[in-house]
C-alpha cells in the first residue's frame, strides 16, 4: 500500500501525459517532454541545493554537441549518441563541478553564465572547422533504425522520451526522499549545521552539482538526436535564461513543476508568437507577477488546493480504519 | 604588428573599455549600494540606443538623440522602481536578479512590439580623425573615452563630496540608523536607481553609432556586463572602472592577434582571477544587510 501511495502521483501525471499524447500535436508533446527534463535539473539546483544556475544552456550544448560529434563523425546509432551525451555530461560536471561550487551564490549565477558564452564562441568560432560554425552539424538522414523503439521517428521517439522522463521523475523522487536529498535541501538552509553535523557540504554539492547537470547534458543529447542537428544557437545567451524562467513559471523546488512549466512556457511561446508575435512580454510579466505574488509558481500554487482535495476522502478512510 | 595597429588597437582598447564601464556601471551602484542584481539595466541600455535612433532619424541631431536615451532611460528606470523594486529591496540577491530578468525580457518583448525586428543603423555624429603619432583615430571614439573619465569623476564626486552621496553611502552600511537620522532611505534608493538607469540609457545612446540596433542588443552584452563586474568584484566602482579597461584591452588587442581569440579570451581572464580572489578584484566578502 505504502509502495501504491509513493508512486500513484507519478502514475497519475504520465498517465495524464500519455493521454495528452492523443489531443496535442506530436511535436509539441516531443518539446515539451525534452524541456521538462531539461529544466529538471535546474529545478533540482535552484529547488533543493540554493544555486541559480544562469549556465544550464552550457551543459546542454554539452551533451547535445558529444552526441552531434559521435552521430556526425563515428557511428549512427542514437541510443550510443544518447549514452556519449550523457557520458560527456558526467565527465565535464565532474571537471567544472570542484571550481564551482565553492563559489557564493550570486557568482555562481554570473559565472555559469560565463561558461555558456565561452562554449558558444567555442562551438561558434573557435572550433568552427569541426562543427561547421553557425550552419550546425546535420545528421538526420545518417540515423539508423534501431529494433525495438526506432528513435528516427517521432511518434516512436515520444514513447522513449515518455519513459526516460518518466524514470528521472522516479529518480528525483527518490533523491528527494533519501538522506542525500534532505542533506542538499540543509547546505541550502544552513550550511555551517551541516558541516557540524560531521557531512562535507562540498561532496554534497558536488554530487547534487553532477547529477543535475548530467540530466541537463542528457536532455540535450535527446534534442541533438530528435531534431536531427545541432547548432550553436543552442547555447546563445538570449536563451540563457530559459531553464530559470520554466523553473519559476512551475514553482521552484516542487517535483511536478518543470513538467507544469514546461507546458504552459512551450504553449505560451506557440500561441502567443501566433497572435501576438511577441511573447517575450507576456513571459517577462509574468515572471514578474509570480515573483511578486510570493514566488510559488503555478504549481506551487496549485499544489496545495489538489492536496486539500484529495486528502480530504484520505483522512476521513485513515480514521475510518484506525477505529 | 606595427606601430599603428598597436596604438589603434590601443586606443580602440580604451574607447571599447569606456563603453563596457558606462554599460556596468548601473549594475555595480545597484548592487553596491541597494544589495540587488537590476539586470533590467540592460533594458535601459536599449533604450537608450533606441531613443537615440528614433530621434536622430525624426530631428537628425544624434546628440540630442543621446539626450533623449538618457531621460526616457531614467524615467522608466523611475517606473520600473516604484512598481517593482521597491517591494524587493528586502529580499536576498537570487530573487532580484530573476525578478529583474523578469523585467528585462519584458520590456525586449516591448521594444520589439514599438521598433520591429529589423537591425537599425545611426549615424555617427563625428566623423572626423585625428592623427597621433601617424595613426588616424577616430574623433568619435576619443568622446567616448572622455565621458566615461567624467562619468567616473562624476560618480565619484558625488558619492565623496555631497551630503546626498554620504547619505546614499551610510544607507548601504546601516539602514535603521540612517532612518532614525531622519532621512528617507528608500528615496535615497530612487535616486541612485534613476541614475543607474540614466547612465545605462547613456551607454546605449553612445554606442548606438558603432553597431547596429536590434532588440537583443540587451542580452548580446549580457554575458560582457557580467564579466566585467565580476572581474571588478560586484559593487566596487573602482573595481568597475579597472575591469572594464582590462577588459577593453584584452578584447581589442587579443582580436589584433587571433580574432576568435577576442570573445573568449576575456572569459579565461575571468576564470583565472575568480580562481585567484573568489570575490573579484576588488570585492569584499559583503553580506545582505
Amino acid at each position: 500500500m505504502n509502495i501504491l501511495r509513493w508512486w500513484w502521483g507519478l502514475l497519475l501525471a504520465f498517465a495524464l501525459m500519455a493521454v495528452g499524447r492523443v489531443f496535442v500535436p506530436l511535436p509539441f508533446a516531443n518539446e515539451v517532454l525534452i524541456f521538462s527534463i531539461y529544466t529538471m535539473g535546474c529545478n533540482y539546483l535552484l529547488g533543493r541545493v540554493g544555486f541559480i544556475s544562469f549556465g544550464q544552456p552550457a551543459y546542454l550544448a554539452v551533451g547535445a554537441y558529444a552526441a552531434a560529434f559521435y552521430l556526425f563523425y563515428f557511428g549512427n546509432n542514437p541510443y550510443v549518441g544518447l549514452l556519449f551525451g550523457t557520458v560527456a555530461g558526467i565527465v565535464f560536471s565532474l571537471i567544472i563541478g570542484p571550481l564551482f561550487v565553492r563559489l557564493r551564490g550570486d557568482y555562481f549565477a554570473l559565472v555559469n553564465l560565463a561558461l555558456a558564452v565561452i562554449i558558444f564562441y567555442l562551438m561558434q568560432k573557435v572550433l568552427a572547422d569541426v562543427t561547421h560554425g553557425d550552419n550546425g552539424l546535420w545528421f538526420l538522414t545518417s540515423l539508423t533504425s534501431t529494433p525495438i523503439l526506432d528513435l528516427t521517428r517521432p511518434d516512436q521517439f515520444f514513447i522513449f522520451a515518455f519513459l526516460v522522463a518518466f524514470a528521472l521523475w522516479a529518480f528525483y523522487k527518490y533523491l528527494d526522499d533519501s538522506i542525500f536529498g534532505a542533506l542538499c535541501l540543509a547546505t541550502k538552509i544552513n550550511e555551517d549545521k551541516v558541516k557540524f553535523l560531521g557531512y562535507s557540504s562540498f561532496s554534497i554539492r558536488l554530487f547534487a552539482f553532477v547529477i543535475a547537470n548530467t540530466t541537463t547534458a542528457l536532455a540535450g543529447a535527446m534534442y541533438a538526436v530528435y531534431l536531427g542537428f545541432v547548432s550553436p544557437a543552442i547555447t546563445g545567451p538570449e536563451r540563457a535564461a530559459d531553464p530559470v524562467v520554466v523553473t519559476i513559471l512551475g514553482g521552484v523546488g516542487t517535483l511536478y513543476g518543470p513538467l507544469v512549466g514546461s507546458i504552459v512556457y512551450t504553449g505560451m511561446k506557440d500561441v502567443f508568437s501566433k497572435i501576438i508575435g511577441n511573447w517575450e512580454l507576456v513571459i517577462g510579466f509574468l515572471l514578474v507577477f509570480i515573483m511578486l505574488a510570493g514566488e510559488k509558481g503555478i504549481w506551487g500554487s496549485l499544489a496545495p488546493l489538489l492536496e486539500k482535495l484529495f486528502t480530504r476522502g484520505g483522512k476521513a478512510a485513515d480514521r475510518g480504519s484506525r477505529q | 604588428m606595427n606601430m599603428q595597429l598597436l596604438i589603434s588597437g590601443i586606443i580602440f582598447g580604451l574607447s571599447l573599455g569606456g563603453i563596457f564601464f558606462l554599460m556596468s556601471i548601473g549594475l555595480s551602484l545597484c548592487f553596491g549600494l541597494m544589495r540587488i542584481i537590476s539586470l533590467d539595466q540592460l533594458l535601459y541600455y536599449s533604450l537608450g540606443a533606441y531613443l537615440t535612433y528614433t530621434v536622430g532619424l525624426l530631428i537628425g541631431d544624434v546628440w540630442l538623440g543621446v539626450i533623449g536615451g538618457v531621460v526616457v532611460a531614467a524615467i522608466v528606470s523611475l517606473l520600473v522602481e516604484r512598481v517593482v523594486f521597491r517591494r524587493i529591496y528586502e529580499r536576498d540577491l537570487p530573487f532580484t536578479m530573476i525578478t529583474s530578468f523578469g523585467v528585462l525580457i519584458g520590456g525586449v518583448g516591448a521594444i520589439k512590439y514599438f521598433w520591429g525586428l529589423i537591425p537599425r543603423p545611426v549615424p555617427v555624429p563625428i566623423a572626423a580623425q585625428v592623427d597621433i603619432i601617424g595613426t588616424d583615430i577616430p574623433v568619435y571614439r576619443l568622446v567616448i573615452i572622455g565621458v566615461a573619465v567624467l562619468v567616473y569623476l562624476g560618480i565619484w564626486l558625488f558619492l565623496n563630496r555631497t551630503i546626498i552621496g554620504k547619505a546614499i553611502r551610510a544607507g548601504t552600511e546601516d539602514c535603521e540608523h540612517v532612518e532614525g537620522l531622519g532621512i528617507n532611505v528608500y528615496r535615497l534608493f530612487t535616486i541612485t536607481f534613476i541614475i543607474a538607469g540614466g547612465l545605462s540609457g547613456l551607454a546605449g545612446g553612445l554606442y548606438a553609432p558603432l553597431i547596429m540596433v536590434d532588440p537583443q542588443m540587451g542580452l548580446e552584452v549580457l554575458a560582457f556586463i557580467f564579466m566585467v563586474v565580476i572581474i571588478g568584484g560586484l559593487g566596487s566602482i573602482k573595481g568597475t572602472l579597472i575591469s572594464s579597461l582590462l577588459v577593453g584591452q584584452v578584447v581589442s588587442l587579443g582580436s589584433l592577434i587571433y580574432a576568435p581569440l577576442a570573445q573568449m579570451a576575456p572569459f579565461a581572464v575571468m576564470l583565472l582571477i575568480l580562481l585567484v580572489k573568489p570575490t573579484g578584484l576588488f570585492g569584499s566578502a559583503l553580506q545582505k544587510r
